[in-house]
């Protein structure tokens, strides 16, 4: 099988988190901050130094800052709804995923606006667009990091100081970014950034963060859900401190120490490393895709302005039907239709049906690229034989 | 729950035999003049010997599960109705089409044109055919979550659907639950049934352990289907049902029946008892109950579509699978996939056997339209 559907979760994982799955679970299982014993201390240990591994790849100087969630959307509903009430505004683009839409739609009912600003033919986003769209009661503004669509990065640095000027705080959504480009906290004066531990950080599914940003004092952060933390049990209430804060009940251990492990093998290999190898590959697959004819490409044209996602769409083909036949006649593994974010594809022209979608990823080879390059070739030029009855 | 278990009820000897059973009414509910009038009613077959009064008072409290209002759920219902079963419940998702009529003998043209879903356009017919009979439609797709709901409350469960993913559904859940069902298939000019009575005959997995893979055979909607075809089979199927309310377990089919109406072939193959390692009625692994069986579902986003999947892959020869649909809709292939488009579907099967159903969001209607055309 080649596996192009990295925007969705990345495959293969680095062989030290699979091995790190089984012996984190087989020796340190226990419940990590809830018990002295030798092993709870072991369990408590490796979370922690997940914890700080990450704030060192994001550039967050407390570690505990860094807040363990189930996913990506878990750190976008946490950040969303821990911070806005009635009355807020919030600025977003019509770039999102439906893991920032449905939350911010879910809160109107509860006197929250939303003003979605739009993207260029490329998926980017204006700052000015921006910046007109702020209102005096804007508390949020929220963009995603890179597109999962296009794979369109978004200028977020320039995002960050319009809305610091108007005295609003920045959540990036870095579920396509994170591990795959460089994504320092600082450098990109995000306030809140979401991340999944799944995607580029090549981590197990079921783990994501959210890193807060000095701007973010957690009284004005909510948590949402309260419960054990292993601590200050005396107290009926949940604690102020963070990570504490946000974690309540038992942390998925094994996958935190798995993600640990992931984060060591991108740390080892350096995110420009990656960045170069996932950024040669895009080019090639675009540059291929590009030269079949009945094939559009939906691509921001420079390079450094895309990560590894790759939307097209051929001529005669509905991207399902393209999909399925590309995984059954060629194991070739992507994804199709509107990728959970239809104002996405509508700003990109991709029409009602969605695009089909390749996302390489940091194992893959340019080998496996030509193959897909090939396999679009064919299908593109298939004809049907028509049968009629006799 | 009926006072008699199945197990007793079908091991009596002979329905009018030496058995004591309370005649009809004396729970106090009907006077004797109604009583009268509905033992008028069913005087022919109460006057066939086999029956008797105390036959007739049997299927009075006799209560079945029909699964599919289509041409053989129709016939069979038309028939139990009018014979004076108990309780009949018809479990139909689908609502009646034109090319029904030809051999779906309940429904008529004001139902095509209102629409009326077939499970209850057919208990509207029976009601005024037979009112003093309980009959209880339900629009729904039956499935691996439902169908126990559906069967463990009556005695006998009858098959008139068109698909083998449910027929081996139907045989997991009357194993485990011990009811006995009647299976019945029609296609062309000919038709099969055979009786099963779990623990004491064969079951449907013990003659065919696997179902056909998919897109293997023709179908009604690619090959037809006559009215005769699916009347002679029903005949049969609805006589033991008659057989099963009244425990005449010794007449009972007990074998592989197929009747070709065009051709005059009858042919009987003798079935034994359950297959010793039958994974079903001997293991008891409910497949279908419990893993859903061989398809997978899915809605597409951004298209009104859903998939399709089967486990474990299918090998299917799509020019083959043209030839067949030709008559059905417009077809074309290539070596990827074949695309068909008929009554505002369009279906891209796939070799492996996937299809990407495109006009539903619905996945019991894809699991239908994939049975009535590619067939499962």
């Amino acid at each position: 099988m080649i596996y192009l559907d990295n925007a969705a979760t990345s495959w293969p994982k680095p062989l030290a988190v699979y091995e790190e799955l089984g012996s984190f679970l087989q020796h340190a299982g226990a419940n990590p901050g809830r018990a002295g014993h030798q092993m709870a201390a072991r369990a408590a240990w490796t979370v922690s130094e997940t914890r700080r591994k990450l704030a060192r790849l994001l550039g967050v100087d407390d570690p505990r800052r860094i807040i363990f969630t189930a996913n990506a959307t878990d750190a976008l509903n946490l950040a969303i709804k821990g911070s806005l009430s009635a009355g807020d505004h919030v600025v977003t683009t019509v770039m999102e995923h439906n893991s920032v839409r449905r939350p911010l739609r879910a809160l109107e009912r509860i006197g929250v606006m939303t003003t979605a600003v739009p993207a260029n033919a490329e998926g980017i986003v204006q700052p000015d667009s921006i910046r007109s769209a702020m209102r005096r009661n804007t508390k949020l503004v929220v963009v995603t990091h890179a597109s999962n669509v296009n794979g369109a990065i978004q200028p977020i640095a320039e995002i960050a100081e319009i809305a610091h000027a108007r005295g609003a705080f920045l959540l990036v959504d870095g579920a396509q970014a994170i591990g795959s480009i460089p994504a320092d906290m600082k450098a990109l004066d995000a306030d809140l950034l979401a991340f999944p531990g799944h995607k580029g950080l090549m981590g197990p599914p079921g783990t994501g963060g959210l890193a807060l940003g000095g701007r973010i004092d957690t009284t004005m952060l909510h948590p949402i859900r309260e419960g054990g933390t292993g601590g200050n049990s005396e107290e009926d209430v949940q604690p102020s401190e963070p990570p504490d804060r946000y974690e309540a009940g038992t942390v998925n251990t094994v996958g935190i120490a798995a993600l640990g492990a992931a984060v060591d093998f991108i740390l080892h290999n350096g995110v420009e490393a990656i960045e170069a190898h996932e950024r040669a590959l895009t080019t090639h697959l675009i540059e291929g895709l590009r030269a079949i004819d009945g094939v559009r490409v939906l691509a921001p044209e420079e390079p450094d302005q895309r990560v590894a996602v790759v939307s097209l769409i051929v001529d005669g083909w509905e991207p399902a039907d393209f999909g399925a036949a590309l995984d059954e006649a060629f194991g070739i593994a992507c994804r199709t239709g509107l990728h959970c974010a239809p104002g996405a594809c509508r700003a990109l022209g991709a029409g009602g049906q969605g695009t089909i979608r390749m996302s390489p990823g940091f194992f893959t080879t340019v080998e496996e690229i030509d193959q897909a390059i090939e396999a679009v070739r064919d299908l593109a030029n298939a004809s049907l034989t028509v049968v009629r009855e006799a | 729950m009926p006072e008699v278990s199945w197990r007793n009820r079908y091991r009596t000897p002979k329905p009018n035999s030496t058995i004591q059973r309370e005649p009809v009414g004396t729970d106090g509910c009907q006077p004797m003049e109604t009583q009268n009038r509905i033992m008028d009613r069913y005087a022919r077959q109460i006057r066939f010997s086999e029956i008797g009064p105390e036959g007739q008072e049997r299927l009075l409290t006799t209560r079945v599960t029909l699964i599919g209002a289509g041409a053989l759920g129709t016939h069979i219902a038309g028939t139990l109705v009018r014979a004076g079963i108990g309780f009949l419940r018809i479990i139909d998702r689908d609502v009646p089409d034109l090319s029904n009529l030809q051999r779906q003998i309940l429904f008529d043209e004001a139902d095509v044109e209102a629409q009326i879903p077939k499970a209850i356009a057919a208990a509207q017919r029976l009601s005024a055919a037979n009112s003093s009979v309980t009959i209880e439609p339900h629009v729904l797709d039956v499935n691996a979550a439902n169908i126990e709901r559906l069967v463990e409350d009556v005695d006998i469960v009858v098959d008139g659907t068109d698909n083998f993913e449910i027929r081996y559904l139907i045989n997991d859940a009357c194993v485990k639950l011990d009811k006995p069902w009647v299976y019945g298939g029609v296609i062309g000019s000919y038709g099969m049934t055979m009786t099963i009575i779990p623990g004491e005959t064969a079951c449907l997995r013990c003659v065919f352990p696997e179902p056909p893979p998919p897109g293997d055979a023709p179908t009604c909607d690619t090959a037809g289907v006559i009215g005769p075809a699916v009347a002679a089979v029903t005949a049969y199927q609805s006589a033991e049902i008659i057989k099963l309310a009244l425990g005449a377990t010794g007449l009972l089919n007990r074998a592989l029946l197929s009747i070709d109406v065009w051709q005059l072939t009858f042919d009987r193959v003798p079935l034994g008892g359950p297959v010793p390692d039958c994974r079903c009625c001997n293991r008891h692994e409910f497949d279908y109950l419990e893993r859903g069986g061989r398809t997978q579902t899915t809605e597409l986003c951004g298209r009104d579509a859903v998939q399709v999947l089967i486990h474990p892959p299918a090998r299917i020869t799509l020019s083959s699978l043209a030839e067949r649909l030709k008559a059905a809709g417009t077809v074309g292939y290539n070596q990827y996939l074949l695309r068909f488009h008929t009554e505002g579907y369009e279906f891209t099967v796939f070799p492996d056997g996937r299809a990407i159903i495109k006009g539903t969001t619905d996945p019991g209607e894809a699991r239908s339209l994939y049975a009535r055309y590619i067939g499962m």
